[in-house]
This record gives C-alpha cells, sequence and structure tokens, in this order.
C-alpha cells in the first residue's frame, strides 16, 4: 500500500485527537493502518496525558474539610408545622374581620337610631308648633280673625264704649 | 471504572433520599477534582478553598434536582463553573493584580512542599507554561481544553456543563488542540515528564 500520499496532516491528526470518527471514512482507515500516523496522534495524546498528571501532581490540595449543613429531603408531614401556622393565621384574619365587621355594623346602627330619633323629635316638634300656633304665618291674613281690629272699631260705631259702659 | 461509576450512582441515589453518610462519601469522592478544577481557574489556594465549599454547599441543595444520578460529574462541574464566573465577575477589578501575586504565592507554597529541587523547577515551570498556554486560548477554548485535558471529562459531558452541541465542544477543542501544538515551551516541559 502507498501510504505516502495518504499520510495524516497535522490538522487531521488533531481531529483524530478529538474525535477519530469525525474523521472521513478513508482517512481512519488510513490510520487504522498506519504505524506513522498512529504514533503522531499517540504523541499528542501522550503530551496531553502528561499535561493532565502534571497539573494533578502540581496543583496544591486542599487543606480545609467541606462542612456541610444537612438538607434532609421534606416529607408532606414535615410541612405540619407550616400548615398548623397557615391555618393559624386564617383564622386569626378571620377572627379580626369578624370583629370589625361585627362592631362597625353595631356603630352603624346605633348611629343610624340615634339619627332616626332625631329627625322624630324634630317632626314631632314641628308638629307641636303647628298645633300651638295654628294657623300659623300668612293663614290669619286670609282668615276671619284678620279683620278682629276692624271688627272692634265697628262695634265701637254702633255702640259707643260710654254708652256701652253706661249700659253695663 | 464501571464500578466506581456504579458505586458514585448509587451514592447519590442515596444521599438525595437524605443519606447524610452517602453525601459526605460524594463530596470525599469529587473534593480533590473540585478544588483542582477551581484552583486552575483562578490561581489562589484560599479562594479556592472557599469556593469548593460553596460549591458542596450547592450540590447537598440542590441534589434532590438532580433528575439522572448518573450525571452527577458533570452537574457538579456546572455548579463549580457557575461559581468561578461569580468569583470572577467579583473580583473582576482586583482580578489584574491579585491573579499574578496569588499565583506566585500559590506556587512558592507548592514549591515548599517539594524537597526534589529539580521537581520544585518543574512545578514553576509547569506553571508558567501551563498559564502561559491558557492565556493564549479563548474563554471558550479554555473551558473545554481545561475540562477535557485537566478535569478529564468526556466531550458529552463537557457540553453537559457548558450547554453547548457537542460539535461545537469539539470545534473549539480543535482550535484549543492546535494553540497547544504551537506551545514550544510545554511541549518540551510535558516531553521531560514528571521527575
Amino acid at each position: 500500500m502507498n501510504s505516502k500520499n495518504l499520510h495524516l496532516n497535522e490538522d487531521q491528526v488533531i481531529r483524530s485527537v478529538v474525535d477519530e470518527n469525525d474523521l472521513p471514512a478513508t482517512v481512519r482507515n488510513h490510520l487504522s493502518t498506519c504505524f506513522v500516523c498512529q504514533g503522531k496522534k499517540q504523541q499528542i495524546e501522550q503530551e496531553l496525558s502528561s499535561l493532565g498528571r502534571m497539573a494533578r501532581e502540581f496543583a496544591p490540595l486542599p487543606r480545609r474539610e467541606v462542612r456541610l449543613p444537612f438538607y434532609k429531603p421534606r416529607s408532606l408531614w414535615s410541612w405540619r408545622p407550616v400548615f398548623v401556622a397557615g391555618f393559624g393565621a386564617v383564622l386569626l384574619i378571620a377572627g379580626i374581620w369578624w370583629y370589625a365587621l361585627v362592631t362597625t355594623s353595631q356603630e352603624k346602627m346605633m348611629s343610624q337610631i340615634m339619627w332616626e330619633t332625631k329627625q322624630d323629635e324634630q317632626l314631632m316638634a314641628e308638629i307641636y308648633a303647628l298645633e300651638e300656633y295654628a294657623p300659623v304665618g300668612v293663614y290669619p291674613d286670609v282668615s276671619v280673625e284678620s279683620d278682629i281690629g276692624y271688627f272692634d272699631e265697628f262695634l265701637g260705631f254702633v255702640s259707643p264704649l260710654e254708652v256701652n259702659q253706661n249700659a253695663v | 471504572m464501571a464500578d466506581s461509576y456504579h458505586h458514585v450512582t448509587e451514592l447519590v441515589k442515596k444521599a438525595k433520599a437524605g443519606n447524610r453518610a452517602s453525601l459526605e462519601q460524594l463530596v470525599d469522592h469529587f473534593h480533590k477534582d473540585v478544588f483542582r478544577m477551581v484552583y486552575y481557574r483562578i490561581y489562589s489556594p484560599m479562594d479556592a478553598e472557599d469556593l469548593t465549599q460553596e460549591i458542596f454547599m450547592q450540590m447537598s441543595k440542590s441534589l434532590s434536582s438532580l433528575k439522572d444520578a448518573g450525571s452527577i460529574r458533570p452537574w457538579l462541574f456546572r455548579i463549580a463553573l457557575n461559581q468561578v464566573r461569580d468569583f470572577r465577575r467579583k473580583k473582576s477589578i482586583l482580578s489584574f493584580f491579585g491573579t499574578t501575586i496569588e499565583l506566585e504565592a500559590a506556587t512558592q507554597a507548592m514549591a515548599e512542599n517539594h524537597n526534589n529541587p529539580a521537581n520544585t523547577m518543574m512545578l514553576k515551570e509547569f506553571h508558567l507554561q501551563f498559564r502561559q498556554l491558557t492565556d493564549s486560548l479563548s474563554q471558550r477554548e479554555r473551558e473545554v481544553f481545561m475540562l477535557r485535558f485537566v478535569d478529564h471529562l468526556g466531550i458529552r459531558e463537557i457540553a453537559g456543563v457548558l450547554k453547548k452541541g457537542e460539535s461545537t465542544v469539539k470545534t473549539h477543542l480543535y482550535r484549543a488542540l492546535k494553540k497547544f501544538r504551537q506551545n514550544p515551551g510545554l511541549h518540551g516541559l510535558l516531553k521531560g515528564g514528571i521527575l
């Protein structure tokens, strides 16, 4: 086999180091049979292997131990305190809301009663006033009673006061 | 390898069910890998310690949301990567000054642990060359390259970590490898191996 012209170039050798399967089938076949190309590939792989070994050898070692808190996976039962606390909070809020609702409605009712009582008293006062001074305001002008002064004068003319007194 | 995978999967399942011991075993299993992953991205051992702690805290909190127990590794590295990004964002103003100083301090501290002078030299040289290489890569190329060859994740796992398609990951990896091949300093060091 004349393999001289088929030897892998530098790029192909590097590609074979990355992943041999990415090479074309003909190149791959050549690599599997050519000791020269295999040698080139192995040389790079050995250098990279040495790099890894040296990196491992020359890296400092950790001096401190890792300390871990323990995060235990939570079962449904372990959420019980949360549920209890949540339920308590809901009860508390409901209680406060109910108390506020009741007290404000009582206050509203009382103030409504007081307002209505006051209104009633005012109405009654107006009624009494009407009864006491009826007819009020403008009505004396249109009633008989409004001519009461004229009627006295007329009577005085018809029957003078002295006559009246003598008569008495 | 397969045994380890099944063992880790079992640990994840038990930890998800609330088994404390399994969770601690998982942390032990991934501790060094996660720490190293973080370290090579921020070059500060102290901050890497803090971030590693944060990452495992996040892991223990969110483990119940992990659907596939077998994908714990890319899932954990994704958490780690997000933590590193947040850290970089917070420290963005100081990073220009901080990382160089911290890298030198970290290298010095590491060197003190190696009694062999040749190893000490190699350590310093490795960090220098490795930093030069990663600095020459784009952000995405760097991430893919490091996840593949430093953190030893597979292509599919990297795609999962970065939420990218496998072909995108391969393209970035190919470009990164081309730049890696053009770095003569690191090549010399890698051929020498670890003494």
